[in-house]
């Protein structure tokens, strides 16, 4: 009896439930001059910084786009950001995608979703619903599952493994150095090993690197003392640093400047975006890290000097990180395949970017803006970026270097 | 007839939900329908082994998990159809939780719960290490259906409402079984449990293994819901803290709980990520955070118990008319008084001991608690254990039903040495054990305490309640067998601890201080009982300080002091001793003894 109240209880709440759901303005009035783009990325959670960050960007480019006179072949029709916020787990994500879908039938394009696996679960929604999305993230099984929807700016992850050593050797030469020797000094954390385990097994070989240090610690570090003295014997040519707590690093490089290695004085490659993030000032004095190198999927380089400055005063961003640029570069795709398209149509778009030839790309490092048959950007490249004065900047493809890259010759 | 009553909710509920899905055009509410049946039946797998043994699992992302990656490895590797993954998934989810639960259930409570927390954790790093950070299920063109891909959503919802109704069956199934009753015994008192003839572990490892299978299988589901597995978003902190908050949020230990709980909180997550979250991130999360703490701080046990509460005090009818309705069918007496073996004079049984116990001693570090006590106990009489304050009679009550192992000695029971036996297995042996501080499970009804007590014996749950009732007759609390009992008198609640003890057909009864908190015409109605108990051929051994009732109840005395057997012997001679009389009795009870 009691259970039975309670169920028919339980069983009118969800209808209500809905029903408040229901109430959102899912489709708003129609106006026939504009064209809904999709920004989905993490706004709340772990990933909101970075969700937040390519938001400025995709609302910098579609200001932009609407100011220099909208989609030119529909009539000068505006693009409309619409943004969904993809939260901090990969069912969230997954969620937003199918709102996204449900409630904006009309929507032509979209990009997102920051972190690989949130990526993979939007597009597992966005492929069964034809809409083409861009993305940054670089797993490479975002493109292998053969999907006809998806368009990857940003080099893959196997790709970046196999390019940064040569891109890095390169930017020396480029620089008048000649490496031969290679430190690898590593945390234990996932992430940081499965980076490693490819130089080491064939990558430094492969290039006659020799490794003449190579430790594996576990964070947090108390001490960083006995690493640097052997970084210190050993005087590499290169040091590969791989820390993922922000306090190991910060105690690695006093430590390093401690015994005069610091300032690019022994060539540092730290991996991922992480230690070039402004976040990085508030913990590190920009001493500490001057001339620390890593190896990114695009960066704000040469020729984007303009939105960067927008940027700085728009949203008090003191760089643009690839997060910014690379979902303005987005914008910028979706905007030359719209007008490529002629329709406002998500399968015309689709198509428009499977076989646009939109030339040598401006925004992306490397290569063009042309997508292969599997989705991913033909030539995609790295971009070599060195802490320099405060400020990360891009030494590396040459063509959108800011600055000359900071590295003794030897 | 009680089933048709019990499945009439489940039915509806099923009929509307599926009604309602059907009836949805947005792909996005379709999702949700799945989520909210997925997240109900994860909270029901919970609920199966921490809502009704009361042991808090913090890590059943563990299980979920390795049904995660079944469907999505099983797939990847084997090409196998998720229509066969998913019930590998709960067998390797079963496994899974007879491997855990083996070591873990030694811990108890908190520590428990902690120790939970610590597998999904480690399967996570697990799967990381083994390169599976992101796996994808092939989107499948062709055989759709045999890959459980669907385009239309609604199917989802179904295949989810039909496993959360085969859940819901297997749980109500539990609930109305020995099975239940035994984890609900544990979980409102272990030790009580295990004295009342049920082997524990046995019982919870089963609960672990039946849990553990349905969180596999539902993680097995989810994985074809989701498309993606990765090792945050299937053995995360957040997958276990969702099955907990859903089953709390709802109500804990019973089916509609979880359900409940998912009906209410999935959607309302997701209406305020829709709503707030581009808007003003991270907003959700605190609404959320907040309509959670209220509803817990209004309703501690869950929505489901308030609300119970709430009929129940506002319609009082609807359960009294039940309970009318049972009394009305036990008055007739339908239930024959068992008979037992003729025990006619108690006398003629003297030279037979039941019990025969030698140089039985237990030391606490330094503390000689019990040393070298020997007492024989006659079939069909009455022993008393008599003794000051700390003489240590409760402690020989627990080395006799196993709850304490002896340092050195031996109990026989029957012929028998049952020393380092465990105590489920002395009451299954015919020793029926009642406690000084009285442990009852106040949740449940009279009749469903005693029956706990009754499935030692009892081949079957329809005979475990015959067993049951008629040992509620025979200590004459037949009138409040419907009621709870926290609703009992100290009085009935000594009588229902007798017939719990009673219902596993003991040969043997250990009570402890029985009479204790009784008023004088109270504990003169329990020594009738225990006197007519005795007539019918059942040996007592009694702890119990009221004298005036004792010496007019047992047959011989043990006293003991300071551990130790002080003397033995008939009532008259007891008393009289002088010893005993400066021990413990004082001097005026030498006087009552003698006006015997």
């Amino acid at each position: 009896m009691i259970s039975r109240k309670l169920g028919l209880f339980g069983r009118l709440l969800l209808p209500a439930a809905l029903a408040v759901g229901l109430a959102v303005p899912t489709a708003q009035a129609q106006q026939p001059k504009e064209v809904k783009v999709g920004l989905i990325v993490p706004l709340s959670g772990l990933y909101a910084r970075p969700g937040a960050v390519m938001r400025m960007g995709a609302e910098m480019a579609v200001d932009r786009i609407n100011a220099e006179g909208g989609i030119k072949s529909l009539g000068g029709a505006k693009l409309k950001l619409v943004v969904l916020d993809s939260g901090d787990s990969t069912e969230k994500a997954k969620n937003a995608a199918q709102r996204m879908i449900a409630e904006e039938p009309d929507m032509v394009a979209a990009t997102g979703a920051y972190l690989s696996s949130f990526t993979l679960a939007v597009t597992e929604v966005t492929e069964r619903a034809k809409l083409p999305m861009l993305t940054l993230s670089y797993s490479d099984l975002i493109t292998q599952r053969g999907f006809k929807y998806i368009f990857q700016t940003s080099a893959s992850s196997a790709a970046q493994a196999e390019q940064s050593l040569p891109v890095i050797l390169a930017t020396a030469k480029a620089a008048g150095a000649n490496p031969k020797t290679v430190a690898i000094v590593t945390d234990n954390t996932a992430a940081s090993v499965s980076s490693v385990k490819p130089m080491r097994e064939r990558l430094l070989k492969e290039l006659g690197l020799q490794l003449v240090v190579d430790e594996t610690f576990t964070p947090p570090l108390a001490d960083a003392t006995p690493l640097v003295q052997k970084i210190r014997a050993a005087r590499p040519d290169l040091l590969f640093f791989l820390p993922t707590v922000i306090s190991d690093a910060k105690l690695v490089l006093e430590k390093m400047n401690e015994f005069g290695m610091g300032k690019g004085k022994v060539p540092t490659i730290a991996f991922g975006i992480a230690m070039f993030e402004p976040d990085m000032l508030k913990t590190m004095s920009p001493d500490l890290l001057d001339g620390m190198m890593g190896a990114v999927g695009s960066w704000g380089s040469k020729g984007h000097e303009e939105i960067i400055a927008e940027l700085k005063k728009r949203y008090n961003e003191p760089w643009m990180t690839q997060n910014a640029i690379s979902t303005y570069a987005d914008m910028l795709v979706i905007r030359d395949a719209l007008e490529k398209a002629g329709k406002a149509d998500r399968e015309a778009v689709a198509e428009a970017l499977r076989t646009m030839d939109g030339g040598p790309s401006r925004y992306y490092p490397g290569g063009k803006i042309k997508f292969e048959a599997d989705g991913r950007r033909e030539g995609a490249g790295l971009t070599i970026i060195q802490w320099q004065n405060g400020v990360p900047v891009t030494i590396y493809p040459p063509d959108l270097a800011m600055a000359k890259a900071n590295w003794p010759k030897n | 007839m009680v089933d048709a009553r019990a499945f009439l909710p489940i039915a509806i509920f099923a009929v509307v939900y599926a009604v309602i899905a059907f009836s949805i055009t947005n792909s996005y509410y379709q999702l949700m329908m799945t989520l909210v049946l997925v997240w109900a039946t994860f909270g029901l797998s919970w609920n199966i082994l921490s809502g009704y043994t009361g042991l808090i699992s913090f890590g059943h992302a563990a299980f979920f998990g390795i049904g995660a990656y079944t469907t999505a490895l099983g797939q990847m590797y084997f090409d196998l159809s998720p229509w066969l993954l998913i019930p590998i998934a709960a067998v390797l989810g079963a496994l899974a939780g007879l491997l855990i639960g083996f070591p873990t259930f030694r811990l108890r409570s908190h520590y428990f719960a902690l120790a939970m927390l610590a597998y999904p954790l480690a399967l996570l790093y697990v799967f990381e290490w083994l390169g599976y950070q992101e796996v994808t299920l092939s989107m499948k063109h062709e055989n759709a259906f045999a890959y459980m891909q669907f385009s239309d959503p609604r199917i989802y919802t179904l295949l989810a409402l039909a496993l959360m109704i085969i859940v819901v069956l297997i749980s109500r199934a539990i609930e109305r079984s020995r099975f239940g009753m035994s984890l609900i015994a544990i979980k409102q008192n272990e030790a009580a449990a295990e004295a009342a003839g049920i082997n524990t572990l046995l019982w919870k490892l089963r609960a672990i293994a039946v849990s553990g299978a349905i969180a596999s299988a539902t993680g097995a589901f989810y994985a074809i819901v989701l498309l993606v597995v990765t090792p945050v978003s299937v053995f995360g902190m957040l997958i276990s803290a969702q099955a907990l908050t859903v089953a709390m949020f709802g109500g804990v230990g019973t089916v509609w709980g979880p359900v409940i709980g998912a009906t209410i909180l999935i959607p309302l997550s997701e209406i305020l990520h829709a709503e707030f979250g581009a808007r003003f991130p991270g907003i959700q999360g605190v609404i959320f955070g907040i309509a959670i703490v209220v509803v817990i701080l209004a309703a501690p046990e869950g929505l489901f118990w308030k609300g119970q509460e709430f009929v129940r005090r506002r319609w009082p009818r609807l359960v009294a008319r039940k309970r009318v309705k049972l009394a009305d069918a036990a008055a007739p007496s339908a239930f024959p008084v068992p008979q037992p073996a003729p025990f006619a004079v108690r006398a003629n049984q003297q030279s037979d001991p039941i019990l025969s116990v030698r140089g039985l001693s237990k030391s606490f570090g330094g503390l000689k608690a019990v040393q070298n006590v020997s007492f024989d106990v006659k079939r069909g009489s009455i022993l008393g254990i008599i003794g000051p304050n700390g003489a240590g009679k409760t402690t020989v009550f627990n080395l006799l039903n196993g709850f304490l192992k002896p340092d050195a000695g031996s109990v026989v029971l029957e012929g028998r040495d049952i020393v380092g036996w465990p105590p489920y297995r002395i009451c299954d042996a015919g020793v029926g054990r009642t406690f000084q501080i009285m442990r009852p499970f106040p949740r449940l009804s009279v009749t469903d305490n005693v029956t706990v007590g009754a499935f030692v014996h009892a081949r079957n749950d329809s005979e475990a309640r015959r067993l049951a009732e008629q040992a509620v007759m025979r200590v004459g609390l037949s009138n409040v067998a419907d009621q709870i009992a926290l609703e009992l008198t100290t009085k009935e609640l000594r009588l229902m601890e007798l017939a719990r003890a009673l219902a596993g057909q003991p040969r043997l009864l250990l009570l402890d201080e029985t009479l204790a908190g009784l008023g004088t015409n109270e504990a003169a109605e329990v020594v009738a009982v225990l006197r007519k108990l005795a007539s019918e051929g059942i040996t007592i051994v009694i702890i119990e300080h009221t004298m005036h009732a004792m010496v007019r109840l047992v047959d011989r005395f043990v006293v003991l002091d300071h551990g130790a057997v002080l003397m033995e012997g008939e009532p008259q001679t007891v008393t009289r001793d002088q010893r005993v009389i400066e021990a413990y009795l004082g001097t005026k009870w030498s006087a009552y003894a003698q006006g015997r």
